[in-house]
């Protein structure tokens, strides 16, 4: 109360005032709602035209600089001068852009991102470890569903220089199974098996046609790559099924799946590795009585 | 043979019957549920058996994975109708075909149907769909771009005299004119079922008939589907409409002549 009596307020409040509190008002209040239209009716428009993430760009882009033009009008009607507020904006700009390095770098990663487009909203990616499908492309992260539930956010900078494997961005993909067979076991025989395997599972495609390929003389069993195609959405229903297939048609074939062993040989000039004979426990006991 | 697919009656209560080629379907109306359930008889491509519902004296069989519908008390009948699957079939004739520049072929094209079960008469209500036979999945075109197709190993008859009748399969009439200036070689062929409607006629059913205009390997093909019906027989009425009804003729690729590599 103290204060306020010091004050003359029809000094202060002069027609002038009046005046520019009213058109603060009026900029504020047609400014803004014209400016979200704007920025709606542009989002929708790019959204059809383009992707999502370019939409959101768009309507993002037009609101913060239709922001920042209301902003300056405001401060104008305020009665601030323009060029000493410009002046202390880029002082403080370059300040907040050391400050902000990371952010500009994901931002602009995010710009790359958007306009190369290895990837959309709803594609399983592989990112290091971590694979997911992508809930969201922002301007400084990409949001992540993981497998188990969870949520992952990346920033735009580390999906520009690590490698991203999108694996869902084709409708087929390729299976593929390394199977080790006993080296008694007739090759001819086994690949026939494999090729039947694929052609009676419901989820492997006819064509592009299954694979078997003899890969290797292996250390304890010889090596061979069985690949099949499958419509990307089927990959559960098609492991689960397959390896259980395969598993189950050797067994009935009588085809060994061996383990790793080791031959231990000494040599053709060597002594035989010594034996020693040890008796059962029972006929330890007849031998006793 | 055509009365299969002519409306019967159900009363709360009743267990009918009927058999499609190599599918059993069970009905059964408990007060105001329709519940129906599917059995599949083993070696599939021999069966040509077909009845209509008919009433079962006796248990019906154990394991029925019965699915339920509200229907509501009043509605006392149903229908099962054939409808062509619901995605293309890839038929690959089982020796490769070969049209020189300038001719035409027409081919019989056997295709296992769908079946869709409809409860009521003045309000119909589509229950459900089952493939009387499982056809494997294959993808046509490539793998980047390509379609999901079901796969169908077939004779492409050149003559309908030489096929018996099968109540589960549709017999296509497919023209396949080659307009390019090579030979044709046809290894597989894929038939776009979803623009077909189904006919029943005196032996067969029938789709309306397609004519696929081939241009050279590197151009998609003309496709013209038929509005009207097929005049291979005589053809009593149309069953059901196409899925994706079609009304001019659209471009296509239709025919492949080479095959894609597994990316090794």
């Amino acid at each position: 109360m103290l204060l306020l009596t010091g004050i003359n307020f029809s000094k202060l409040v002069t027609m002038e005032t009046i005046n520019s509190a009213i058109r603060i008002i009026v900029l504020l209040g047609l400014g803004f709602p014209l400016l979200l239209f704007l920025c709606t009716l542009a989002g929708k428009a790019a959204k059809k035209r383009f992707t999502p993430q370019a939409g959101m760009l768009i309507r993002k882009g037009i609101f913060y600089f239709g922001s920042i033009l209301l902003l300056i009008s405001v401060l104008y009607q305020m009665g601030f001068k323009l060029t000493a507020l410009l002046g202390a904006a880029g002082i403080a700009g370059i300040a907040i852009g050391f400050a902000s390095q990371t952010s500009v770098s994901n931002i602009i990663s995010g710009l790359f991102l958007i306009s190369e487009k290895p990837f959309a909203v709803g594609d399983l990616i592989k990112v290091d470890d971590t694979k997911g499908t992508i809930l969201s492309i922002d301007l400084l992260s990409v949001k992540l569903r993981t497998l188990d539930n969870q949520l992952v956010r990346i920033p735009n900078e580390s999906l520009i220089k690590n490698q991203v494997t999108n694996i869902t961005r084709f409708p087929i993909r390729r299976f593929d199974i390394n199977v080790g067979i006993a080296y008694k076991e007739d090759v001819s025989k086994v690949r026939n098996v494999l090729l039947d395997i694929a052609k009676n599972n419901p989820y492997c495609l006819d064509e592009p046609e299954p694979l078997v390929l003899f890969l290797n003389f292996g250390d304890s069993a010889l090596e061979f790559l069985f690949a099949v195609w499958f419509v990307k959405t089927d990959f559960f229903k098609l492991r689960n099924s397959i390896m259980q297939e395969i598993k189950e048609r050797f067994d009935a074939e009588g085809i060994e799946i061996p383990f790793p062993h080791r031959t231990l040989y000494t040599g053709s000039v060597t002594e035989p590795f010594p034996v020693k004979i040890v008796p059962s426990d029972a006929k330890k006991q007849k031998q006793r009585s | 043979m055509m009365d299969i697919w002519n409306r019967s009656k159900i009363g709360s209560g009743d267990i009918l019957r009927s058999q499609i080629g190599p599918l059993l379907l069970w009905f059964r109306k408990i007060e105001d549920e329709l519940h129906i359930a599917f059995e599949r008889l083993p070696e599939p491509d021999t069966i040509v058996d077909a009845t209509g519902p008919a009433a079962v004296n006796g248990v019906e069989p154990e394991g029925l994975d019965w699915g339920r519908w509200i229907v509501g008390d009043e509605t006392n009948t149903f229908q099962v109708l054939p409808i062509m699957p619901d995605r293309p079939v890839v038929v690959h004739p089982e020796l490769p075909v070969k049209i020189p520049t300038g001719h035409q072929a027409l081919f019989f094209v056997s295709i296992p149907v769908w079946l869709r079960a409809i409860a009521g008469e003045k309000k119909p209500i589509e229950l459900c769909e089952v493939p009387v036979l499982i056809l494997s999945n294959t993808w046509f075109g490539d793998p980047m771009s390509g379609q999901l197709c079901y796969s169908l190993r077939s004779r492409a008859r050149r003559q309908i005299k030489d096929s018996e009748p099968n109540p589960s399969r549709a017999v296509c009439p497919v023209k396949i004119r080659n307009t390019s200036p090579r030979q044709l070689n046809i290894e597989r062929l894929c038939v776009h079922v979803e623009h077909l409607k189904t006919y029943s006629g005196d032996k067969n059913l029938w789709t309306n008939g397609v004519t696929i205009t081939f241009r050279g390997e590197d151009q998609v093909s003309k496709i013209d589907y038929s509005r009207e019906r097929p005049a291979f027989e005589p053809i009593s009425e149309m069953l059901s409409e196409a899925r994706v009804p079609i009304k001019e003729s659209v471009l296509k690729r239709s025919i492949g002549s080479f095959k894609f590599f597994s990316g090794m």
